[in-house]
């Protein structure tokens, strides 16, 4: 059982979603692990990698194997970025000198609900979320890394919360990267699809462990006018000591991304 | 009448590409075990019946000639006037002029069946439990058209020509291969969903294909 | 300036996708595929097995292609039928166009193929006066349409009744008997029988070429592959050259996975096997029998090791329906023979990376189609390779090469983030409404923008 725990937080997380890594910091703690978080780290390369531009992806691959190199066990609070170091790393580096490193690194790296369950063996990591919510399963998250027991258990554990089946819950919520930006129109409607089911579930939260959907679904919902709003899973496992009571009211564009636990007026 | 060109074509071009190509090895998946694919049936007769139901064939039993003469009476007399069109065999022969009652009968030695069948008469090549499937062929079973030109087709068979699943049937085409212009298995009556995906029986082929299975 | 392929696909994807009529059609389709292919993998004793078995022997097929192509054909020839090997459409065209001519054909029936797509036959046929009828129901719905199938399987998936009814109201009013779905189902088929029984020549293609017996093997529920087989005096068969596979005793896996990823039934209602002419002993059939083997950039494909498998597919149609990219868009906006992911994946490699990468790269990589291919094609990863490809092979504009140089350059250093993300930010707060973020906001709400990073955080309390 590892005692230290080294932070991969992705880079549009630590610049756009910060709380979602401070949540995670937050029940790490509370199970009494000691955090040790690498400030050299950057990018895992994906955004390269997936636009085809794996010249590009190599070298910050290659980064990011010397900087978590001493570390023996990484937890990350995305799917997708988790999937990157260990689905396809693999395939970038096959011709690069660190390519021997890869497929150990790939067993160190966790992905955050993957990490508590299966390595930490923790369903409840005490938090109470009293609010219906819905649970979406990430692309990558599902289907790579095939995880999708790991977050329901935890949220099944989640003193309050009634966790209301979503339907097609794995359906592609149509972030894809680039692809939201390259072709928003299928990526628009892909969302209001997504957002249409997460309406009809009568949640009052949807819940994902990947934050680029999050961020994406959000914006939908937003525009719809929706009463559903998003929340990332290390954000309900920190409650009600979460992040994102600091974040009510915070100054900035629209309305806050994530309501505050608790916040009867969201509803 | 020949062709002006020599049939081939570019035949060996390709064929070089693709040993050229095949030099190199592609990656392969690591082998997994497998077992049969489907559980194993049990009583073929009951399943093979259960299974017809869902295609929307009609299995007609009968325990001795006598009932089998009997369902096909029963069957023609449901139909409208007209030619019917029947594999020249003795049995089929015989049942003909006990059902016939005056029906014009167009026999498979004449050549193919005439578009205005009202239905055809053949035997089989096989049944299949697992899928209430029928083996046909058109050597074995009075040609290509008598499974499918009529709106409906009579199979005349018995329960010791039952299967029990695609494995031994399709073994059973394999031996049947090379006798046979035709082989097919018919899995109950033709059908399309293709406008607004709701099912309707009967496109082409037949609406009713009825098998009158001689229990013993 | 008429738009490139890229800006049609863009047009036709947007027009589509903000189709609320056209998503409720398709939802509706698919949830009754759903449903059908559930109950029908329910059936299988290991469905995961069978999928393992189909992959194995495609590998051994594809991987043994001249060996089993070649088996094929002598065992085709022994039969007494005709054998022609096209290196492309032109070839292959022409050799109907040929045997047509010399045969006197002036009608022919056709059972679906999507092959006879490929390569644009029906114009050709028709160009030489030849009347050529499409015999699947729904593949003659769209003939009559003057438009292409919307799918590989279910080609009408995105026409009402209604639409049906018009359309039969206009082109064959004497058989319209009614409005009902057997109504118009019964006015098709009588129609359409007198095409079978007055057509010199039927055409199909192939779902699998049978090496060890040298037959072919066709699909349907109708029973207008039957026919189009049957009662014609010449049979010709179209078909690629990745469809042979080894032995008939390879049918009892695939027939039954065909028809659950096709349709979910357990059969289709005709599983047929052609070898060759009619024999001398036979009382009916045609006389005689041609199969074109079409290579078309196929043996292009095979020699690409890293996509090869791709060539296992066996057109299903189960990836199209599990792509959350083609529910919204449809069939028709790939515009291309094959379309979704399939169709994505493979069309650089027949018809050129410049023109169709666009179609790699509209898609999220969900990896739901790998999930449900019969034979475990690994689609999304290919749709990755071929951006690679793309990018190395056919030179992105200057502006996005530089971008991305620019990106790596700034995230190769701590330093250099933490000031992109400074600079980052701040343009997002200025110019939140620009028009340069059209392409989030038109659809999305941007997220506010955090003060500080995670790394501020961390650095000024350690993030508690």
């Amino acid at each position: 059982m590892p005692q230290t725990i080294t932070l991969f937080i992705p880079c549009f997380v630590d610049q756009f979603v910060p709380e979602v890594a401070a949540d995670m910091v937050t029940v790490l703690r509370r199970l009494g692990y000691e955090l040790r978080y690498p400030e050299e780290q950057t990018c895992c390369g994906q955004p390269a990698f997936n636009a085809g531009f794996w010249d590009e992806a190599r070298p910050l691959a290659e980064r990011f194997v010397r900087v978590f190199r001493l570390a023996e066990t990484i937890v990350c609070p995305s799917g997708s970025c988790t999937t990157m170091v260990r689905c396809f790393y693999p395939e970038l580096l096959s011709s690069s000198p660190l390519r021997g490193e890869v497929a150990a690194l790939g067993k160190r790296v966790f992905e955050f609900s993957e990490f508590l369950v299966d390595v930490a063996k923790v369903s409840d990591v005490g938090a109470t979320f009293p609010h219906k919510v819905a649970y979406h399963d990430s692309c990558h998250l599902l289907r790579e890394l095939n995880i999708r027991q790991q977050p329901r258990e935890l949220l099944r554990h989640v003193k309050g919360l009634e966790l209301v089946e979503l339907n097609r819950s794995d359906e592609c919520c149509g972030f894809g990267g680039m692809f939201a930006v390259k072709f928003p129109e299928i990526s628009g409607a892909m969302g209001d699809v997504k957002a249409g089911h997460v309406e009809a579930s009568g949640a009052d939260f949807v819940a994902a462990c990947d934050p680029s959907c999050l961020l994406h679904m959000e914006g939908i919902l937003r525009r719809k006018g929706a009463r559903v709003r998003t929340i990332h899973l290390a954000s309900i496992l920190a409650s009600p000591a979460a992040a994102t009571t600091d974040r009510a009211g915070q100054a900035g564009t629209a309305q806050p991304a994530m309501a505050a636990p608790g916040d009867e007026g969201g509803r | 009448m020949a062709l002006a060109k020599p049939s081939q074509g570019a035949r060996e071009e390709i064929l070089g590409r693709v040993r050229q190509a095949l030099k190199s090895p592609a990656p392969k998946r690591p082998p997994v075990p497998t077992g049969p694919l489907f559980a194993p049936v049990e009583n073929l007769l009951e399943r093979f019946q259960r299974e017809a139901a869902t295609n929307y064939m009609e299995v007609k039993l009968a325990s001795d000639g006598a009932g089998v003469t009997a369902a096909l009476r029963e069957v023609l007399a449901s139909l409208t006037e007209g030619e019917i069109f029947v594999q020249d065999t003795p049995q089929l022969r015989q049942l003909a002029a006990d059902t016939a009652d005056g029906r014009p009968v167009r026999w498979s030695s004449e050549g193919a069946p005439a578009e205005s069948s009202r239905a055809t008469v053949s035997l089989c090549e096989g049944l299949v439990a697992l899928t209430g499937s029928v083996l046909v062929s058109s050597g074995g079973c009075g040609g290509r058209g008598i499974s499918v030109v009529a709106p409906c087709h009579i199979v005349v068979t018995h329960a010791g020509q039952l299967f029990p699943d695609l494995e031994s049937a399709v073994a059973r085409a394999r031996e049947i291969a090379f006798d046979n212009s035709y082989v097919g298995l018919i899995t109950g009556c033709s059908r399309t969903s293709d406008i607004e995906k709701k099912l309707i029986i009967g496109a082409h082929g037949p609406q009713r294909l009825v098998v009158i299975l001689q229990t013993n | 300036m008429t738009a490139t392929r890229e800006q049609e696909f863009h047009r036709q994807a947007r027009d589509k996708a903000e189709n609320l009529a056209h998503r409720k059609t398709v939802r509706w389709a698919i949830d009754t595929y759903d449903a059908a292919v559930a109950r029908g993998k329910s059936r299988f004793a290991d469905f995961e097995a069978a999928r393992q078995r189909c992959y194995e022997i495609k590998w051994e097929a594809v991987n043994h292609l001249d060996r089993y192509l070649e088996e094929f054909e002598a065992n085709v020839l022994k039969r007494g039928g005709h054998v022609y090997w096209a290196a492309d459409s032109e070839q292959a065209r022409n050799y109907v166009l040929e045997l047509a001519a010399a045969r006197g054909v002036k009608r022919i029936v056709k059972a679906k193929s999507m092959v006879t797509e490929e390569i644009y036959l029906n114009p050709a046929l028709e160009k030489q006066g030849i009347e050529v009828r499409e015999t699947d129901l729904g593949e003659y719905i769209v003939q009559l349409r003057h438009e292409p199938p919307y799918h590989i399987v279910t080609p009408v998936m995105h026409l009402s009744r209604a639409q049906v009814i018009e359309l039969f109201r206009e082109k064959i009013p004497d058989d319209v008997k009614g409005d009902s779905h057997e109504e118009l189902t019964a006015a098709a088929r009588r129609a359409l029988r007198r095409a079978f029984f007055s057509a010199d020549m039927g055409i199909s293609g192939a779902n699998f070429l049978i090496a060890d017996t040298g037959m072919i093997a066709i699909t349907t529920n109708e029973g207008n592959g039957r026919l189009c087989t049957s009662v014609p005096r010449i049979h010709v068969v179209f078909a690629g050259i990745e469809k042979v596979i080894p032995r008939l005793q390879d049918l009892a896996t695939f027939w039954p996975m065909l028809a659950t990823t096709g349709t979910g039934q357990h059969l289709t209602a005709y599983s047929t096997l052609i070898g060759g002419p009619r024999m001398a002993s036979e009382n009916d059939g045609p006389e005689e029998f041609h199969v074109i083997l079409l290579d078309n950039g196929r043996s292009k494909l095979l020699a690409d090791t890293e996509q090869r498998e791709v060539l296992h597919c066996i057109r299903c149609g189960a990836c199209l329906n599990a792509c959350p990219v083609y529910r919204n868009i449809g069939g028709h906006t790939y515009n291309t023979v094959y379309p979704g992911p399939i169709g994505s994946v493979l069309t650089p490699h027949l018809r050129g990376l410049a023109e169709f990468q666009h179609l790699s790269y509209a898609s999220s990589l969900c990896g739901n189609c790998n999930t449900v291919c019969p034979v475990k094609i690994d689609l999304s990863h290919h749709l990755l390779q071929n951006r690679r490809n793309a990018v190395e092979q056919v030179r992105p504009p200057w502006r996005l090469r530089l971008g991305m140089r620019l990106w790596r350059w700034s995230m190769m250093d701590a330093g250099r983030f933490r000031l992109a993300g400074r600079v980052g930010k701040a343009l997002l707060r200025a110019f939140g409404g620009a028009a340069a973020l059209k392409p989030w906001t038109e659809y999305r709400d941007l997220p506010p923008v955090p003060e500080k990073s995670f790394r501020q955080m961390w650095r000024q309390n350690g993030a508690r």
